[in-house]
């Protein structure tokens, strides 16, 4: 365990850059400044739910809240629905929004951080206790409640400093960082929001989504530079012309990445691709260069018990949810996940959970979610849904889904019928969920 | 734009998309006014990804974050098609 019992907020040197936009270079100064002057601003409440989309504003956002003792919750899925059950759990929740088209059932506050005159800069920056409370990240439950897991300080802080050894990110040598993930992700939330912030590392917080975006990113920060991106994202960029500055690491995460596909961003791109293992449960875990092989290595400080039991420094220990062989204390393969589970734009639903929700539709009487066998390699993939309703029409349903299922899960068809091929048990075989769809085909 | 070049129709962007997505509907099926993300068609940022490579291989140019505007040009199929048409080289 680490000996210290608190960390700064922003453990760098004041003129150390964090974070980088366009032209503008924000330094730890700046950073704890624009914290300082939004924490004094922040509406009383013991919880925030942070829906910056910029990942500057979503920082400051998380530090001004740690500065006023608040804690920071992380949910992808924004829908209404869901804000409004972390209200039933957290009541005096409140949440931090830079988009003024955000319509929020929640008490609200909209902030878009402006970076500080140089003279005006306050430098206040706290000690944190390891064992405090810094931020609930959240998956879907198979109740219909969304499952909270907590992350201390201490787990936080440590944990980047294991990645930072990792991905030999030094003093003499920072990593300068253009991340194509949102920070309420955990992925993009440890690797673009953390790590600059506790590591030698600095963050790009300008637009990284199209091809172009990132080539011009990455042409905007000095080198040594890290992408960190996603495997679908990586095969957009190889599709595309955009030709990208040197990159020192390729970083992937969210779904496998193939080894075909790392191979060719090794070659095109002069580098060395990494990724990223991890859970929204425990965070980033352990890591693999792809084209040298399927053996995960962990972090440092990481331990899996043989049951995949997953320890670090202050963190709640936790088992995956993952199928893994381990082959010594510090190495293991991956062997698949649990059949409940989809996983979409590198967010995870249960099947159970999202059927529950189909059939509490007013007017189905029974339906059915079907994964596509191929949703792993073919970006467009999607959900299809069966529903027996004859009073509703697909439209309508479709209506009703929405705000209830985070947008990735939505089905991309509501296909009515007249029963659902069920065996005597209840159960919906694979087999006859296929022959029902191959009918429809023909028909 | 060169001069043979036919003007950009919604129904050709329409059937773009539906190849690009593989939507299991027409493109007589997508309404003009319609929005394409969220409400109406429903896509998602993987689809925003593959409706840009798409553009960028059949019009010859690439789309780019711009403040604010992004959300706009994705608004529904008639401003996505009134951008391709401003902006498209082939």
């Amino acid at each position: 365990m680490g000996g210290a019992a608190s960390y700064r907020l922003v453990p760098r040197s004041a003129d150390e850059v964090v974070f980088r936009l366009e032209g503008l270079a924000i330094t730890a100064a700046m950073f704890l400044d624009m914290a300082r002057t939004l924490a004094n601003e922040l509406p009383d409440g013991r919880f925030v739910v942070n829906l910056c989309n910029d990942r500057l504003d979503f920082a400051v956002g998380l530090a001004a809240a740690l500065m006023r003792n608040q804690v920071n919750l992380l949910t992808s899925d924004r829908s209404p629905e869901r804000l409004r059950s972390l209200q039933k759990r957290y009541p005096d929740v409140y949440s931090l929004s830079d988009d003024p088209a955000l319509t929020s059932p929640l008490r609200h506050y909209h902030h878009c951080a402006q970076p500080p005159r140089p003279s005006s800069l306050q430098l206040e920056n706290p000690q944190i206790a390891a064992g405090r409370l810094a931020a609930i990240v959240f998956t879907s439950g198979s109740t219909g409640v969304p499952m909270a897991h907590e992350k201390s300080w201490g787990a936080l802080v440590e944990r980047s400093v294991d990645a930072a050894a990792r991905f030999d990110m030094t003093q003499s040598e920072p990593a300068n960082i253009v991340g194509m993930v949102p920070p309420q992700h955990m992925y993009g939330f440890e690797t673009t929001v953390l790590l600059p912030l506790h590591v030698p590392a600095s963050a790009w917080c300008g637009p990284a989504f199209y091809p172009e975006d990132v080539a011009s990113a990455l042409h905007a920060v000095p080198a040594p530079r890290v992408l960190v991106t996603t495997p679908l994202q990586i095969r957009a960029l190889l599709q595309a012309w955009a030709e990208l500055a040197p990159l020192e690491r390729v970083i992937s995460a969210t779904a496998p990445l193939f080894a075909d596909m790392a191979t060719a961003a090794e070659e095109r791109w002069n580098t060395r691709v990494f990724e990223i293992f991890g859970a929204t449960e425990v965070g980033s875990i352990a890591s693999r260069r792809t084209v040298e092989g399927d053996i995960w290595t962990n972090y440092p400080r990481v331990r899996l018990t043989e049951d995949a039991v997953v320890n670090g420094p202050f963190a709640v220990p936790h088992a995956l949810s993952d199928v893994v062989e381990m082959l010594d204390g510090r190495h293991f393969r991956l062997l698949g996940r649990r059949a409940d589970l989809v996983k979409l734009a590198g967010r995870r639903a249960s099947l159970a959970e999202l059927n529950r929700i189909l059939t509490g539709i007013t007017g189905v009487l029974d339906g059915q979610f079907v994964v596509p066998a191929d949703l792993d390699r073919r970006p467009t993939a999607r959900l299809l849904a069966f529903v027996v309703a004859p009073e509703r029409s697909a439209h309508e349903i479709m209506a009703d889904l929405r705000g209830q299922i985070d947008p990735p899960f939505l089905p991309r068809r509501v296909i009515r019928v007249d029963e659902l091929p069920r065996n005597d048990v209840g159960k919906l075989t694979e087999q006859a969920l296929g022959a029902l769809r191959s009918s429809l085909n023909e028909a | 734009m060169t001069a043979d070049t036919h003007a950009t129709t919604e129904y050709e962007v329409a059937q773009l998309l539906v190849d690009a997505l593989h939507l299991e509907m027409t493109a007589e099926e997508i309404q003009p006014e319609e929005p394409l993300f969220g409400e109406g068609l429903g896509l998602d940022s993987i689809d925003a990804l593959e409706i840009a490579l798409a553009i960028s291989r059949t019009y010859g140019f690439e789309l780019r974050s711009e403040e604010g505007r992004t959300h706009q040009v994705f608004a529904s199929l008639r401003n996505l098609t009134r951008y391709i048409e401003t902006h498209r080289t082939k």
